[in-house]
């Protein structure tokens, strides 16, 4: 295992701490944003910057042409973002619900395996900064997921009477209804930008695949989006949205880097 | 099992609370917020007396003080001479006075628990602290305290935070009032939320003032007696409105709050469903107050609309005591912790 690998590695046991604490503490019923808890996710971000840095060296580019690169790239977006969102929204408990999507997506990029690079020409910024957008919008798209399955959480226990000690804990639904929103936007306004990009860069889009499919994911946002902002639907209908249209990013992750 | 030390023996504390001494009785020996600097001033000259704080609430009045005196049982009887001579009590009400006598550790114990919220009426509510935290620094200004106290309430915070942060025992409702406030917050940002009050009974008043009292934005009252709606809408700083008219402004609020005497459901699906339209999916929370209902059950299942019965609130309320009492052994036991670190008790072998 390298260096690099040691570190991400790290960082995955680092989020599963961060999650099976939580877990202990919602169990036992005290439960609250601790600085420990804080402080776990902070670790493992800085060990998945150790990695990506390091990861970066020894393919000699940014590490985002492989699935496994691509996953963690994300996974290192989503906690950046969470470390934006979170606070801007109070949303205490998205620390909880992030670490296991992390956790995952660590170590689906373990079970890929970490290839060399066949070695490639002179680095492209445009190409590198098309990529690394794209890829933090998936990133926005996956806290939206998460910040839904929050919003589904509490709605139900809301409209069934479960008023117990996760329904303390999460904050209100509207509150997460607003944050899903937001993610969904910005995750779009970044896309916008990449594939606005992929144009200078004279791709061309019926022979990319992986420009195709993140066509499809603007599409399918950009009428999610639309949907909400013209409240054509109910904010728990659109948070399902925001869980179910994730999937199609993930696959579309996988189609592209095995096609 | 801890046994007291004798480190702190210069400690008494003498107080009432609403377990030992009706409200009648309570009333009549409070000092009122403006009179406590005098009244620690006055306890610390009692002879043999050398730090004093006074606590007086609506639900205590309590008087801790560091003595020289040869026995504790001497401080207890001045300080109950001083509280009768201060409140001039008849001789029969003053036979009648029931007072807890502490020493050292139990005075510690105690002032732990209270500020802990555990001697409270509502167990676990945190409005004690700031009480307690106030009468010392009442006493801290006016110069009656001295190293035994200040070191005393100085653990007892150390020791009500300790408990709030390793239990859950200010967690969860234990009134209507406030299942209602807690269920708001979880729908809305309270600061935004506008509630209507469907007919104007006394616990859709209370619910109404315990939501306006964590910072509703507005409230609108409607009630059959447009006069009875203006008095409550007056007093609540909120608009009246009249009972004919309340279903056009359904659209407008985030909270309504039903509570009247009809026989029949006044709130009805098709109307609620309407209103959702209106208000293009915005969460909308419906407490039924009333009895029979004024809501038709049937509403709680329109997509973003959260019914809640006087049932439903009651049970949650109850179960939010039943967690609290839960908690209690915990609390507890850290204050026995406390009271060990700090030296007030010691562990025997056995």
């Amino acid at each position: 295992m390298t260096t690099s690998q040691q570190l991400l590695a790290a960082a995955t046991l680092i989020f599963v701490g961060a999650v099976v604490q939580a877990l202990l503490a919602l169990k036992s019923g005290s439960w609250k944003q601790t600085r420990g808890q804080f402080m776990l996710m902070t670790l493992g971000f800085l060990l998945q910057t150790g990695f990506i840095y390091l990861r970066g060296q020894e393919v000699r580019q940014c590490p985002i042409r492989s699935l496994a690169d691509i996953l963690v790239f994300i996974a290192w977006s989503v906690v950046m973002l969470y470390f934006l969102v979170g606070s801007a929204y109070r949303l205490s408990l998205l620390g909880l619900f992030t670490a296991p999507l992390v956790t995952i997506m660590h170590a689906m990029a373990f079970l890929n395996g970490f290839a060399p690079y066949p070695p490639k020409g002179p680095v492209n910024a445009l190409v590198e900064l098309h990529i690394a957008l794209a890829l933090i919008s998936y990133a926005s798209f996956a806290l939206a997921c998460i910040t839904g399955v929050m919003y589904l959480i509490q709605e139900r226990m809301l409209k069934l009477h479960q008023i117990g000690g996760l329904f303390y804990q999460l904050p209100p639904i509207q509150g997460l209804s607003q944050a899903i929103q937001r993610l969904v936007r910005f995750g779009l306004l970044l896309l916008s930008i990449a594939l606005a990009i992929s144009f200078a860069l004279h791709l061309p889009m019926t022979k990319t695949g992986h420009v195709v499919f993140a066509w499809i994911v603007w599409g399918l946002y950009a009428v999610i989006a639309f949907l909400m902002w013209r409240h054509f639907t109910s904010p728990r209908r659109t948070a399902w949205l925001a869980v179910v249209g994730f999937i199609l990013p993930f696959i579309s992750l996988w189609i592209v880097t095995h096609a | 099992m801890p046994e007291p030390t004798d480190n702190r023996s210069g400690l008494v504390c003498v107080g009432l609370n609403y377990k030992t001494t009706p409200v009648e009785v309570r009333e009549r020996l409070a000092f009122p917020e403006a009179q406590v600097p005098e009244a620690v001033q006055q306890v610390r000259s009692l002879p043999g007396f050398e730090e004093s704080v006074v606590i007086s609430t609506c639900n205590r009045v309590e008087l801790y003080v560091a003595h020289s005196l040869a026995s504790g049982d001497h401080g207890h009887a001045a300080l109950r001479d001083f509280l009768v001579r201060h409140f001039q009590l008849q001789p029969e009400h003053a036979e009648a006075l029931v007072l807890y006598n502490l020493d050292a550790a139990e005075a510690a114990r105690h002032l732990f628990r209270v500020v802990s919220g555990l001697d409270s009426m509502v167990l676990g509510e945190t409005e004690i602290f700031g009480q307690v935290k106030a009468a010392y620094k009442t006493a801290l200004d006016t110069g009656t305290t001295g190293r035994t106290l200040n070191k005393l309430f100085q653990q007892a915070f150390t020791v009500g935070k300790k408990v709030r942060n390793e239990t859950t025992i200010q967690r969860g409702s234990t009134s209507v009032g406030s299942v209602a406030v807690d269920l708001a917050e979880k729908v809305h940002d309270l600061k935004q939320c506008r509630v209507m009050l469907v007919g104007a009974g006394e616990m859709s008043r209370t619910c109404a003032q315990s939501l306006l009292s964590r910072g509703a934005k507005s409230i609108i009252v409607s009630n059959r007696s447009y006069d009875k709606a203006v008095e409550l809408a007056t007093e609540m700083k909120g608009t009246a409105m009249k009972f004919d008219e309340w279903e056009h402004s359904l659209h407008e609020v985030d909270v309504i709050i039903s509570s009247t005497s009809a026989p029949h459901f006044v709130i009805k699906p098709e109307q609620v469903d309407q209103v959702m339209r209106k208000r293009r999916w915005e969460p909308l929370l419906i407490i039924d107050i009333a009895v029979p209902r004024d809501v038709d059950p049937a509403v709680n299942e329109i997509e973003g609309v959260y019914l809640y019965d006087i049932d439903a609130l009651q049970a949650i309320a109850d179960e939010g005591r039943r967690e609290r009492e839960r908690q209690l052994v915990a609390c507890e036991r850290i204050i026995e912790e406390q009271l060990e670190k700090f030296g007030f008790v010691k562990t025997t072998l056995s």
